[in-house]
């Protein structure tokens, strides 16, 4: 026999296992910069404005990395399929519809971006959200396009990896839909009583 | 192993809308059923469940490095012949699979027996890994079950740590979570894996197998055209194979979840293989191929399909004579035949022990109850302790 103590889980988190009425939204997750890395000072701006203000000889550089994270929070934002979704992760009046080819989907408002040193030849820019809802982890703290975490909402710079700024994977352009799923359908056909696929 | 009557919680319903399960009651009949439960020893878990299933999925993993190298047993195995390179890769470079559950004939007395092993898309784990271990916790604190009793069950806890390395393993911090349409037991699984991926750290995102889309690039791709890095898909490796998007999946570089290896565990034609690899192991029953010995002449025996979910197209024969049958859209792939290991009998119920595997450590127990010898899909759920 083995040496045991107790046989089953020691503690759930009962209040992280509660739903609301419908399904939980797309979870977030805190994810704290890893260690160990090369790290960078990088400058948090709200607006295009602010990051002016800072750097007067810049405007150009200013103006191509804001509208570069705003592109980028696009592209790589958290994407929500209803606004009541998006609002239990991002807080009220958060979010907005943001329309890509034929679909639409619900998306933060990008509330900052970073940036690397401009003195650099190669600065890099990324979007930053943040949340205002009670349910999420990263209420009141930055919160990057993938989930990372970069602290305090106050905090205007912080010290990140060279990783924080290399381009998320792209979106792809979808072909096809539909490749997976017809044995399921076929076989359902035949009027089990249930019609999961698990077992 | 006892089973004992209990007065259900008087709350039970209303906690089950609190915590999100919706699959109590499924088409007007219990699912869950918390009027009994099952009560065994610790020497009976340990010994007879716990320790069997770590060996019994060592074997299943010699079984695979054999089979995943053979033409002639691929055949067999009815594994379509542009998969046997996804099987073998997945294979050889370790990708990690997440969990499993054993189907085990067991009395209480004698070696539990493999009926099958559930290895690719097993279900009813919320109902394990939470619901049942809540259960427990409630009836200890009322007082309606000793606060010494325990619960073969650390299957929480084992999940959130396994996607912690699964997430690891491949550098990862968020993953694809996918399942079909219109199965709300099925969506109510993947929502619990979701849960744990988060307790994990895991950033996740759900998406309907059918909208799962094909890119330029060959990347499979989610409803908002972002590409699936790494998926857990609650849907059969053997559908996934034959499907238009078959043949994608070794150039879509995406990681599995369960890996494709575990289309060689979940067939059924792995329990002829075990037979044959261990024959006359205690926790096994005599399994082989309907087309080496065919079913003529051969005393009780079980005829299953390859690939079959939740009994159906399953058959009992004596001496040639069919005994129970379920029916089902299955069979066309083969069968095999497996020695007759009749079902413990309680209270008139038909009772069949899920053994839950994260990995490759036993990590809880599930009953099912049924009035019929082929426990099928609307087989009631009872939770148990250890006493």
């Amino acid at each position: 026999m083995k040496n045991s103590t107790m046989k089953r889980s020691r503690f759930i988190n009962l209040g992280r296992m509660k739903k609301s009425a419908s399904l939980a939204p797309i979870a977030a997750s805190l994810l704290l910069v890893g260690c160990g890395e090369e790290k960078e000072v990088a400058n948090i701006y709200t607006t295009l404005d602010d990051c002016i203000s800072d750097n007067p000889n810049a405007v150009s550089q200013c103006t191509t990395a804001y509208e570069s994270a705003l592109e980028e929070a696009k592209r790589t934002g958290p994407k929500f399929a209803s606004m009541r979704d998006c609002e239990y992760d991002f807080g009220a009046n958060q979010c907005q519809r943001v329309q890509s080819g034929s679909s639409s989907f619900f998306m933060p408002f990008m509330a900052g971006y970073m940036l690397s040193s401009l003195m650099s030849p190669n600065y890099y820019s990324q979007p930053l959200f943040t949340s205002y809802s009670r349910y999420s982890p990263y209420r009141y703290n930055w919160m990057g396009a993938d989930g990372r975490y970069y602290g305090d909402l106050r905090y205007k710079r912080v010290k990140v990896s060279k990783s924080a700024f290399k381009p998320k994977p792209a979106v792809v352009r979808t072909m096809k839909r539909g490749g997976f799923g017809s044995t399921a359908k076929a076989k359902s056909s035949w009027g089990s009583s249930r019609s999961g696929w698990g077992g | 192993m006892f089973r004992q009557t209990i007065r259900p919680r008087s709350d039970w319903k209303e906690k089950a809308n609190d915590y999100g399960f919706h699959f109590h009651t499924m088409y007007g009949e219990a699912y869950w059923d918390e009027s009994a439960f099952y009560q065994f020893t610790l020497p009976q878990i340990e010994d007879h469940i716990e320790a069997p299933t770590e060996e019994i999925h060592q074997m299943c993993l010699h079984v695979v490095d054999k089979v995943v190298a053979d033409d002639e047993l691929l055949k067999k195995f009815c594994i379509p012949e542009h998969a046997w390179d996804t099987i073998l890769n997945s294979w050889r470079q370790k990708d990690p699979s997440l969990y499993s559950r054993l189907d085990l004939a067991y009395d209480g007395k004698s070696p539990a027996k493999l009926l099958e092993n559930n290895a690719d898309t097993p279900t009813s784990l919320y109902e394990t890994g939470f619901w049942q271990w809540l259960w427990l916790e409630d009836c200890v604190n009322s007082g309606s079950i000793s606060r010494h009793a325990d619960q073969f069950n650390s299957l929480q806890e084992k999940l959130i740590q396994r996607f912690h390395n699964i997430g690891e393993h491949y550098g990862i911090n968020n993953l694809h979570f996918a399942c079909c349409k219109d199965t709300i037991e099925d969506r109510g699984t993947v929502q619990y894996l979701q849960d744990c991926a988060r307790e994990a750290g895991l950033s996740n995102t759900f998406v309907f197998v059918e909208d799962i889309g094909l890119s330029q690039e060959g990347f499979f791709s989610d409803q908002y055209d972002r590409p699936i890095n790494t998926l857990f898909k609650l849907y059969p490796w053997e559908f996934m194979f034959e499907e238009s998007f078959g043949a994608h999946i070794e150039s879509s570089e995406t990681h599995w979840l369960e890996p494709p290896w575990k289309a060689i565990i979940s067939n059924k034609a792995i329990l002829a293989e075990l037979w044959r690899s261990f024959p006359n192991h205690p926790n096994l029953l005599p399994a082989w191929f309907e087309s080496d010995t065919p079913l003529d002449g051969v005393d009780h025996v079980v005829k299953k399909p390859l690939f079959s979910r939740e009994g159906a197209n399953i058959s009992i024969h004596n001496k040639g004579e069919l005994t129970s049958h379920a029916d089902g859209p299955y069979g066309a792939e083969g069968y095999i035949l497996q020695g007759y290991s009749p079902l413990p009998v309680l209270s008139g119920n038909h009772t069949v022990i899920g053994s839950w595997l994260v990995n490759d450590q036993a990590a809880g127990l599930s009953i099912r109850e049924d009035s019929s010898p082929i426990t099928q899909d609307m087989s009631r759920y009872l939770p148990h302790i250890i006493i």
